[in-house]
C-alpha cells in the first residue's frame, strides 16, 4: 500500500539524462535519515533501469515506481 | 547496505581519442553514486588524460569539460592511480599529473586487479 505516503524530500530530475538523475538522486539522499523517503520525477527513459539499479546497489528500498507516458515517478525509502 | 564492490576501469586511451576519455569518468562517478568503490587506473597512453593541463583542452558536444568530469569524479571519491612505466615511456614526469592523481607501479595493478570485483578496459 502506497497510496498515501508522503516524501521528505523531492528531486525533479526531468530533463536530465545519464548519469545526472542517479548522481542528483545520491546526493539528495544524503540528505536524508535512514527511513525516510526521496521521490524522484525523471523523463529520461534510462533512468528507468538506473535508478532501481542504483537504488538496491546503495541499499535504499524502491516503494513505487509509475511510468506513465514519458513522465516516470519513483518513491525510494532511504537504508 | 549491500556489500561494497571494487571496480577498476582500466583507461588505455589517450588524448588523441578524445571521444574515449569521457565514459570510464562518468561510469566511475555513478559507480560511487551507487554506493561501490571506483578505480580509474591510467596505462599506457591513457596516462596523457589526466597530465596536468591536457583536460581543460577537450571538450565534445554538449558535454562538459573533460576537466569538469574529472573533478567531478575526484569530488565523488573515485580513485586515479597512473602507471609509473607508461609515464617513463612517454617522457612524463610524476609530478606532471592532476591532483589527486597517484603514480604508481606495477604490482599495484596487478593487486588491484586480483583485489576488484571487476575490470572494465576502455
Amino acid at each position: 500500500m502506497t497510496i498515501g505516503l508522503q516524501p521528505d524530500l523531492i528531486l525533479d530530475a526531468r530533463d536530465l539524462f545519464c548519469p545526472s538523475p542517479v548522481l542528483k538522486a545520491a546526493e539528495e539522499m544524503d540528505k536524508l535519515a535512514s527511513g525516510q523517503l526521496l521521490r524522484i520525477l525523471a523523463n529520461d527513459q534510462a533512468a528507468e533501469e538506473d535508478i532501481q539499479r542504483w537504488a538496491k546497489r546503495a541499499g535504499h528500498t524502491m516503494i513505487e515506481l509509475r511510468n506513465e507516458g514519458r513522465e516516470l515517478t519513483f518513491l525510494v525509502r532511504k537504508g | 547496505m549491500a556489500d561494497k564492490k571494487k571496480i577498476v576501469y582500466l583507461q588505455t586511451s589517450g588524448t588523441d581519442t578524445p571521444e574515449r576519455l569521457y565514459a570510464p569518468f562518468i561510469l566511475a562517478t555513478t559507480a560511487a553514486a551507487m554506493g561501490q568503490e571506483p578505480i580509474v587506473y591510467f596505462f599506457i597512453k591513457g596516462v596523457t588524460a589526466v597530465k596536468k593541463g591536457e583536460a581543460e583542452k577537450i571538450q565534445i558536444g554538449e558535454f562538459p569539460s573533460l576537466r569538469e568530469v574529472i573533478d567531478q569524479a575526484v569530488g565523488a571519491g573515485v580513485k586515479l592511480m597512473v602507471c609509473e612505466q607508461s609515464c617513463m615511456l612517454l617522457g612524463l614526469d610524476r609530478g606532471d599529473f592532476i591532483e589527486p592523481a597517484q603514480v604508481v607501479g606495477a604490482a599495484t595493478l596487478n593487486d588491484i586487479v586480483l583485489d576488484a570485483d571487476a575490470v572494465i578496459s576502455v
